[in-house]
């Protein structure tokens, strides 16, 4: 494997969709092919914006503060130890370490947990409960559950544009300068080349002068 | 091969299959079944060409017909072979009104061309009209129902009478000549030519201005064909006069590049009304813009950066067919604008 891409299987790690051996050595592939780590990077992001959750990261150097701030007199006050998270939700170091993002294709289903892979050695394991809310996956209910749903994805966000695109191009034109027709004068012009010559109430010289409604009867 | 499957009988369901689907090509007209050319002898079209090259001067009373000549006061025509035709109002006010006569030689032509290819052009006998006999020639459609009629005087070879017909067979519009004498003795020499915009546009300039965005198609619809381009400049802008016909009718297209003005007035006089801005003030389907059931049309909207005005001394449904050809009015709903976008971006 580790002379093969990934191929196919890529598209599936990162939909979390491979079982926990091929995840495992997918992840063990990734870690020694730049390739294949470039191409699950790219897919990655495209999964996120076509999931419109392009979160901005948080600034490392502010949580780095707010992380000493945590080991000493932070919010938690010097009465709680340092790994204690504090009350009402999880604390510093009950996540991830700062800096680095969930790994490529989530988890693997519950087994095994697998030895850490090169790329992942200080990742925790995350409660089943906890990944189905991850970032990508927040939405997944609003998407075809079909094998190619991202596909779909992807044709929806082909239409969005589209259409985004033609609004714009059919709105009005800035340049078109501002125009008067001369009825009258349109209405003599018609009159002469259709002869049906009409009676007018003012002299076709006259018509010609300015525009305005005189349109003249028969 | 399972003797017990679908494909057991398979001549029969092929037969079932071909017969439906003649049913369905030969089992109903089509709605627009005389859409389409008359086929005929066209043997009227000699009496007409005739009196279109005729020399003749005479002088008469024209007299409009049909409901959209409905309350028109007579006017007397004087035709001046080589001078033109001068119409001189006999109430009220108005002044004569002269056009002249060298601009027409080739329209008429055209016009008589596209009247041969549209319709059955045939003499239907000898009529009467104001007491002179007058040779009868019927335009047909192609479902067999007449479209107009013309009257040409027999001695002198005048045309002395026209009706155009709806599709209901309503008179919609025509004139008759009467009190008919030879001879030019009311032509008002005091009155100064009206000829049509000096600028007849080439097939190579129309076709110039159509690379350019400016809708001048050759055919609004299939029986109503471009026979004269004309452009001029009003206001530094210049406009572009298209007449169309059928050889009974004519609809005139002007068009200029631009937009109405907001704050100008809607109304026009005469029951019609121009379009604001975003196509405001006139529904999309022209129903709305249409000066009575026929006869004369006045129509002007807004659509795509160019300014539509029309003219039409036609048939409803001939005038519906090309302003219905023409781009709608600007509308400024959304699938509206997206499909106006998407035609701009060559997507449509």
């Amino acid at each position: 494997m580790s002379r093969e891409h990934l191929g196919e299987r890529l598209s599936a790690l990162i939909d979390g969709e491979l079982g926990p051996a091929d995840h495992e050595s997918a992840l063990i592939h990734l870690a020694k092919c730049e390739s294949c780590r470039f191409e699950a990077d790219m897919m990655r992001r495209l999964k996120r914006r076509l999931h419109g959750l392009g979160e901005p990261e948080p600034d490392l150097d502010f949580m780095g503060r707010l992380v000493g701030l945590s080991r000493g007199d932070g919010p938690g006050g010097p009465d709680r130890g340092p790994s204690e998270p504090p009350s009402g939700g999880a604390g510093f170091g009950s996540r991830p370490p700062l800096g680095s993002s969930r790994p490529l294709g989530g988890f693997p289903d519950p087994g095994p947990t697998p030895p850490p892979a090169p790329l992942l050695t200080e990742e925790t394991v995350v409660p089943p409960e906890r990944r189905t809310r991850r970032r990508g996956e927040r939405f997944s209910h609003l998407f075809p559950t079909l094998p190619g749903g991202r596909y779909a994805v992807a044709g929806v966000a082909v239409a969005t544009a589209l259409l985004g695109g033609a609004f714009v191009a059919g709105g009005e034109t800035g340049d078109a300068p501002v125009v008067e027709p001369r009825l009258s004068d349109f209405a003599v012009e018609h009159a002469v080349t259709s002869r049906v010559i009409p009676v007018v109430d003012t002299p076709p010289s006259q018509a010609h002068s300015g525009p305005g409604p005189d349109l003249p009867t028969r | 091969m399972n003797a017990g499957g679908p494909s057991a009988h398979p001549v029969p369901a092929a037969v079932a299959a071909v017969v439906l689907l003649c049913l369905l090509l030969t089992g109903g007209a089509h709605p627009c079944a005389d859409a389409v050319p008359g086929d005929g002898p066209d043997d009227g079209m000699a009496v007409l060409r005739r009196s279109a090259a005729g020399d003749v001067a005479y002088t008469a009373i024209r007299e409009m017909t049909g409901e959209a000549g409905h309350g028109t006061p007579p006017t007397r025509v004087v035709d001046r072979p080589g001078d033109g035709v001068a119409l001189i109002p006999m109430t009220g006010g108005a002044d004569p009104f002269v056009v002249a006569d060298s601009p027409f030689k080739e329209l008429d032509e055209r016009l008589l061309a596209t009247l041969e290819r549209v319709y059955t052009v045939t003499e239907a006998g000898v009529g009467e009209v104001d007491g002179r006999p007058a040779h009868t020639v019927e335009a047909v459609r192609a479902n067999g129902t007449v479209a107009g009629r013309f009257w040409v005087d027999v001695d002198t070879g005048v045309l002395v009478g026209g009706s155009v017909y709806g599709r209901d067979g309503r008179d919609v519009l025509g004139f008759r000549l009467t009190d008919l004498e030879p001879g030019d003795r009311h032509w008002p020499e005091e009155v100064t030519e009206d000829s049509p915009w000096g600028d007849v546009l080439t097939p190579g300039e129309r076709e110039a201005l159509r690379a350019d965005g400016w809708v001048l198609p050759e055919n609004l619809a299939w029986n109503l064909s471009l026979i004269d381009a004309r452009a001029t400049v009003h206001a530094g802008h210049k406009v572009v006069h298209a007449v169309y016909s059928d050889g009974l009718s004519q609809v005139s297209v002007f068009s200029q590049r631009g937009k109405l003005d907001e704050d100008a007035p809607n109304g026009v006089r005469g029951g019609s009304t121009g379009t604001g801005t975003g196509g405001t003030g006139v529904t999309p389907q022209h129903e709305t813009i249409f000066g009575g059931d026929g006869g004369r049309y006045h129509g002007m909207w807004q659509a795509d950066g160019f300014v539509y005005t029309v003219l039409a001394d036609a048939p409803t449904d001939l005038t519906a067919s090309a302003v219905t050809a023409l781009p709608g009015p600007d509308d400024s709903g959304f699938w509206s604008r997206v499909h106006r976008g998407m035609s701009r971006l060559g997507l449509l």
